[in-house]
């Protein structure tokens, strides 16, 4: 017998792993377009517009089915935990519509020093993959890893703003432009946010995998 | 499950004990109890220990012997023919099973309400409530009046019955005969009372006034309540016990129970995914 | 996954189909069976009918006959004197009333007690050992003992001890034969006052006897009652153990150890006479001894009924 239960419950989690698909791809597609120069801010925008509409449908799946069924132990963990995670996916939307907002605000930055930014954002880019990993197989651990991975991106990005407000003293003067900087800031901000809430879903697992929260929070 | 760990869910929940004395936190100990119908047994080697002022839900499938559990804590199982139980019960400070104690003297310190609502069928209301009274030689009349009125009231039936108290008690609804059936007990002055599915036979408006009744005497009294649904366990109780074939599974904070259970067993009855 | 969802609705409409022709075969089936059951109603209505009036006509007969004839002899003085001279056609049955009720009353006073006792004994305390089994298995043989067994019972038990017939002769045989009726009946009535009220009354820490006897007893009260009255009812018609321990007289009753009559007797003694006017007398008997019962059964119930929910603590 399947319990009528569940049938909700897997509705609510396929909508979880079509956001998790269309919320790596919208990060991945901003950061290549950093990367490349190519304009996405269209299609990003549509995407990050379709992972909110999805949060709010997870949202509302999730108060019918508390309301209809009183799910219970890990029914129950898993429904509030997929509120918490459907938020984060409709986060990394937004984060990647402002980090191609940023590009299309500061025009060409062609010829800046792209290293910091595609540094992290091969962590960023792995601890989303990690995130929607742990998620799928229920790992417990992975909000461990996450975590560890977390603190190299915030030391990324404490390293990039002292060299940024130090600039003179460093770098060559002829190739200042502060939009490099500048950009550069805002999109590590945005992939160190991202990062968060990365941790953020690997808590939720281990909060419904074993029912309490995650010793780092 | 360890004494500590249930006391510091308990505080998590706003009922703090009186005192911190250890063994005053506790109504009622269940000590290796076993129980039998026949050759069969009901109850493995039952350890419980029930909080004071707090209602204890004991859920379980059907036959789980969660019944016959409260049934043996005031010594009614043996009643039934054949029912036999050993072990010990010790309330505040005496063991019920001890060979000194006499059965009828428990009852009237430990109240009962059943599954079905079943007043005295012959009695009005009022004689309902002070049946339990006169039949143990009560005969002071102001004393048994006021006994009466306070145990409606306690019942939150007063205020319907007020100007009835002299129709019979089998005139009243369903929901309002087992509150007439709290109000027969609560006229003994018991310290625990005991229910048996209280509200099974009940509709869901009638289903909750018993709740807030529970949950409203529960600051005098000492509440065992057995229940096969699930929500109502998880509304009225601050602790829940699970029972699956005569054995304690699992023992701990209602909320504890419910957002996360320790044994996999306990997960699957309360999510419906068996019994 | 979409593959599999087309299979999987596929075995659905292959069970939709499936469950379709059953439904329509045990529809078939159903109406068919329905035609032989409506006519089978209908001939069963038919002969339950039947036997309602069969069994009505000679009763209702009985008291159409019994009216009919002893109405006319209803008179005060019927009522109230002892019979006068044999074939006068002069005097009454008053003496057969009075015997009749202060024997009924004394059998009843010594048969009601201990049948309940007894029942309640068997209901509630006995519980399904070989004493009480035996118990029950003697009390109906009782039940079927005839009548003038008892009658000699008594005789030698009482009217030889005692040297004379006797209303205590009489009330004895008809305890002995009231005591069964009740024991059973009251038995039977305790046994379906439900086993909750019991445990309601133990859960209020009462002892077990004031259970049964203010909450188990009074709950069966009218279905007691039913039981004495039926009890009642035939003792009040019997006539052979009264002819052994009573052996009536034309007096009022003149002492416990002395001889008295009784309707039965009355009835019996006039219909062997010879005489019109005895034999109209031994209707209006005949019909005072059903009125009696009647009586009796319609006041127990109207007490029965107006102390319905009284308490009795």
């Amino acid at each position: 017998m399947t319990r009528l239960l569940d049938l909700g419950i897997d509705r609510i989690q396929n909508i979880i792993m079509d956001m998790a698909k269309l919320s790596e791809k919208s990060v991945t597609t901003a950061i290549e377009s950093y990367e490349k120069g190519a304009s996405t801010k269209k299609v990003i925008f549509e995407w990050s517009e379709q992972l909110r509409v999805l949060q709010d449908e997870v949202g509302d799946l999730a108060i019918e089915l508390i309301a209809r069924y009183q799910p219970v132990a890990t029914d129950l963990r898993f429904i509030r935990s997929c509120m918490e995670i459907a938020y984060g996916f409709s986060r990394f939307g937004r984060y990647a519509y402002d980090i191609v907002d940023v590009l299309e605000t500061m025009g060409s930055i062609a010829n800046c020093d792209k290293s910091a930014v595609l540094e992290m954002s091969c962590t960023v880019r792995e601890m989303i993959h990690t995130s929607v990993q742990a998620l799928q197989s229920k790992d417990k651990n992975a909000a461990e890893k996450l975590y560890q991975m977390d603190d190299t991106v915030d030391a990324l990005y404490r390293k990039y703003l002292r060299e940024a407000i130090t600039p003179y003293e460093k770098t060559d003067k002829r190739s200042f432009d502060p939009r490099c900087y500048i950009s550069a800031l805002l999109i590590l901000r945005y992939l160190e946010r991202i990062s968060d809430h990365a941790c953020y879903i690997g808590d939720s697992v281990h909060y419904i995998v074993t029912g309490t929260s995650s010793p780092r929070r | 499950m360890t004494h500590e760990a249930i006391d510091s869910g308990i505080e998590n929940i706003g009922v703090r004990p009186p005192t911190a004395d250890l063994q005053h936190r506790y109504k009622v100990s269940i000590r290796n109890l076993n129980a039998w119908f026949g050759m069969k047994q009901a109850l493995k080697n039952i350890s419980l220990d029930i909080k004071k002022n707090a209602a204890t839900a004991i859920i379980g499938p059907s036959g789980c012997g969660k019944t016959t559990l409260i049934r043996c804590l005031n010594r009614m199982h043996e009643m039934t023919p054949g029912a036999t139980a050993k072990g010990s019960v010790i309330l505040d400070n005496i063991d019920i099973y001890d060979k000194k104690v006499d059965p009828v003297v428990i009852k009237r310190r430990i109240g009962m309400v059943f599954q079905k609502p079943n007043p005295f069928p012959t009695m009005s209301i009022y004689d309902n409530v002070a049946a339990g009274l006169k039949l143990n030689g009560i005969k002071d009349k102001r004393l048994i009046g006021d006994v009466v009125r306070e145990s409606l009231e306690g019942a939150a039936l007063w205020e319907e019955v007020k100007n009835e108290l002299s129709k019979p008690g089998l005139s009243l609804s369903g929901g309002q005969q087992q509150r007439l059936c709290i109000a027969r007990a609560l006229a003994m002055h018991p310290e625990v009372i005991l229910m048996d599915e209280p509200t099974s036979a009940l509709d869901p408006i009638a289903s909750s006034k018993i709740e807030e009744l529970i949950h409203s005497l529960k600051k005098d009294l000492t509440i065992i309540t057995v229940t096969h649904n699930m929500q109502q366990a998880a509304r009225v109780s601050d602790l829940t016990a699970f029972m699956y074939l005569g054995e304690l599974v699992e023992y701990g904070t209602t909320k504890q129970i419910f957002e996360n259970p320790q044994k996999d067993l306990t997960e699957r009855y309360i999510s419906g995914k068996f019994g | 996954m979409a593959e599999q969802n087309e299979r999987s609705s596929e075995t659905f409409a292959n069970d939709g189909s499936g469950s379709r022709r059953h439904r329509v075969e045990i529809r078939q089936m159903m109406d068919k069976q329905s035609i032989r059951r409506r006519l089978f109603d209908k001939i069963a209505t038919g002969v339950a009918m039947a036997c309602v009036i069969a069994a009505i006509i000679p009763l209702g007969s009985i008291l159409v006959e019994v009216v009919k004839n002893g109405v006319g002899a209803l008179s005060l003085e019927f009522l109230t004197q002892p019979p006068g001279a044999i074939g006068s056609g002069r005097g009454g049955i008053g003496p057969a009333i009075q015997g009749t009720l202060i024997v009924i009353a004394l059998a009843s006073l010594i048969g009601a007690p201990v049948g309940v006792l007894a029942g309640i004994y068997l209901s509630e305390f006995a519980g399904s050992g070989k004493f009480p089994y035996a118990v029950r298995f003697l009390n109906d043989v009782l039940t079927g003992l005839p009548s003038i067994v008892v009658g000699i019972v008594a005789f030698v038990v009482v009217v030889l001890t005692i040297g004379s017939f006797s209303v205590w002769a009489g009330a004895f045989a008809l305890s002995i034969i009231m005591i069964p009726i009740v024991v059973r009946v009251t038995e039977e009535t305790l046994k379906i006052v439900p086993n909750s009220i019991r445990e309601a009354g133990y859960s209020l820490g009462i002892p077990k006897w004031k259970v049964v006897v203010f909450i188990v007893l009074t709950s069966a009260k009218s279905g007691v009652l039913t039981g004495i009255v039926l009890a009642l009812s035939r003792i009040a018609g019997e006539t052979a153990p009264l002819i052994m321990t009573i052996l009536g007289t034309s007096l009022f009753f003149t002492g416990f150890t002395d001889p008295v009559d009784a309707l039965p007797l009355r009835i019996w003694r006039l219909a062997s006479q010879p005489y019109e006017s005895a034999h109209e007398f031994g209707w209006g008997a005949a019909l005072i001894l059903i009125l009696l019962v009647l009586a009796m059964s319609v006041g127990l119930r109207i007490l029965a009924y107006k102390r319905g929910f009284r308490t009795g603590i």
